[in-house]
């Protein structure tokens, strides 16, 4: 098996004395898809930004593509940075910049990827087709609608091929055909271009999707892989967060059969199951 | 007590570390430019009206207060001096970078502000930038190449102020105010007139950026950065004024 991706190592971290991460131990396999669930305030967003480098952990260490990270200048991440591609939760595109400058953005501010012009507009053109805004180009973030500046944020993570997407909640407070939208094309872009994902999200639909559908280019949307009432698994793990901790990690089986009473909710959004229920394998949630 | 001072002897320590990196990075490749350039659009040519407009009625509100003492003494034929030596020494300084850190260190503290809470920031550092070489130093060095500039135009302005009611009102002539004004001046003068906004403008940039990176709290945060960056810049300013007049003071 090749080596991870990423790997938290007993990692914990605190903000004004109250524990966020309480020993977190995590490794992100190359080509997989891992979501996380959790109450807002459980430390998702707070992992996530350990994992793209932008907070440094108080005690453990974190392992991103081979290098250890933990103790790094933030000069020598920034080489680091451009093989991992990152969705803020609220798009974080440049209110300033038009949607082709931000696109182009990490292109033409990180020095190992620089290329020339014409190149990098080549790449901002197929980036926006991709998520399928390719007349935005010189449209400001403000001008577009929420769930535009979500596909235009995911245009700017992906547009260096990144070995690792990282996603924070990138359905938040989306319609849910918006939602669908967005999740068919962080589907499009783990398929077409085999990048390892980890997608936080408090939706478990989202999770859902990314464990059972694949990206069809033939009908050009998503496809289920297993038939309704079965699993596909699609190298998805699912790990949920409470208050800092790993409260579950395992596959979408296992957490439909987990009868936790914190972990559950996160699958059924109602009170847990009773014990007497089976928890083998059951219809994916609407 | 310990514990109450430790916060705002954290948050200096913090400052410091700001202003250290920034005042390192300012020599340091990438250099944006263009960032460079528009902000001494922004911060120059922007504050030029409000800066031109106030040194005039700072010129004509001091001649005026001063027309009836110096007519006390006799001495009206010295206007052009008083009115010089306050306004290049502390009028022009003070009251310009007054203005720049209410209107620029608010700007840069509310831009930076919104920028934080909206994740702009880390984005920023996600995609490879130096938030302190893209979004500081450019401020940074615009204020403190056009502080100094601004001033000088507002002290010139100032002046042209004072000769207005310095004929107008207490009967010099033109000439007379004039070379008073100008022969009074000396190289000292020049030096802390100018050393004084290229200090301020640091000290007002370096604030405003500091409130804006560590914004916190949606646009709640936003509000009280702009306001923490406009008082505490503000104060600065004056505790500088203090230093540097001291320090010419002993010198002369």
């Amino acid at each position: 098996m090749s080596d991870p991706i990423l790997q938290f190592e007993d990692v914990s971290l605190s903000y004004d004395d109250k524990l966020v991460l309480d020993r977190i131990n995590l490794t992100v396999n190359p080509g997989d898809t891992y979501i996380l669930l959790g109450a807002a305030g459980s430390g998702k967003t707070v992992l996530l930004k350990l994992a793209m480098t932008l907070v440094k952990p108080d005690a453990g260490r974190i392992r991103l593509l081979g290098h250890d990270i933990t103790d790094l200048k933030e000069t020598d991440l920034f080489e680091i940075r451009r093989e991992v591609g990152v969705l803020f939760q609220e798009g974080g595109l440049f209110d300033s910049l038009t949607v082709g400058e931000n696109v182009a953005y990490p292109l033409r501010n990180q020095k190992l990827l620089s290329a020339p012009e014409e190149e990098i507009n080549g790449r901002v053109l197929e980036s926006l087709e991709f998520v399928e805004l390719g007349g935005t180009l010189d449209k400001f973030p403000s001008e577009l609608s929420g769930g535009m500046r979500r596909r235009a944020g995911i245009a700017r993570a992906n547009v260096t091929n990144p070995k690792l997407s990282l996603y924070d909640s990138p359905t938040a407070g989306l319609d849910p055909i918006t939602a669908y939208t967005i999740m068919s094309l962080i589907l499009k872009q783990r398929d077409l271009r085999k990048t390892t994902t980890v997608l936080a999200t408090h939706r478990y639909q989202d999770g859902a999707m990314a464990a059972n559908y694949r990206w069809d280019d033939g009908t050009h949307d998503i496809v289920r892989v297993a038939p309704y009432g079965q699993y596909a698994d699609l190298k998805t793990t699912f790990i949920v967060m409470e208050e800092g901790r790993i409260a579950f990690a395992g596959t979408q089986a296992q957490l439909e059969a987990s009868r936790d009473p914190y972990v559950s909710q996160f699958v059924l959004h109602q009170p847990p199951p009773k014990l007497e229920q089976s928890g083998a394998r059951g219809h994916l949630p609407a | 007590m310990l514990d109450y001072l430790k916060s705002p002897v954290q948050t200096f320590q913090d400052f410091l570390y700001l202003a250290a990196r920034s005042i390192r990075n300012v020599t340091k490749k990438p250099i944006y430019w263009n960032d460079i350039l528009m902000q001494m659009d922004s911060i120059g040519v922007g504050s030029l009206p409000i800066v031109a407009l106030i040194g005039a009625f700072s010129g004509i509100v001091m001649t005026l207060q001063l027309s009836r003492a110096l007519a006390t003494y006799g001495a009206t034929s010295q206007t052009g001096q008083v009115v010089s030596i306050s306004i290049v020494r502390e009028l022009g300084p003070v009251l310009t970078a007054l203005l720049i850190a209410g209107r620029n260190a608010s700007g840069i503290a509310s831009e930076l502000g919104s920028m934080k809470v909206t994740e702009q920031i880390d984005a920023m550092r996600a995609l490879g930038t130096d938030p302190i070489q893209k979004l500081v130093v450019p401020r940074l060095v615009a204020t403190a190449f056009m502080q100094p500039l601004l001033t000088a135009i507002a002290d010139f302005v100032g002046l042209l102020g004072g000769l207005l009611i310095a004929v107008t009102v207490i009967g010099n002539t033109a000439n007379q105010y004039w070379s008073a004004a100008t022969d009074i001046l000396q190289l000292n003068d020049m030096v802390q007139g100018l050393l004084k906004p290229f200090l301020f403008a640091i000290v007002i940039s370096l604030v405003g950026c500091f409130y804006g990176m560590r914004t916190s709290g949606g646009t709640q945060g936003v509000g009280l950065a702009t306001t923490k960056a406009v008082v505490v810049s503000s104060v600065w300013v004056f505790v500088i004024d203090a230093l540097v007049t001291q320090i010419f003071v002993s010198l002369t």
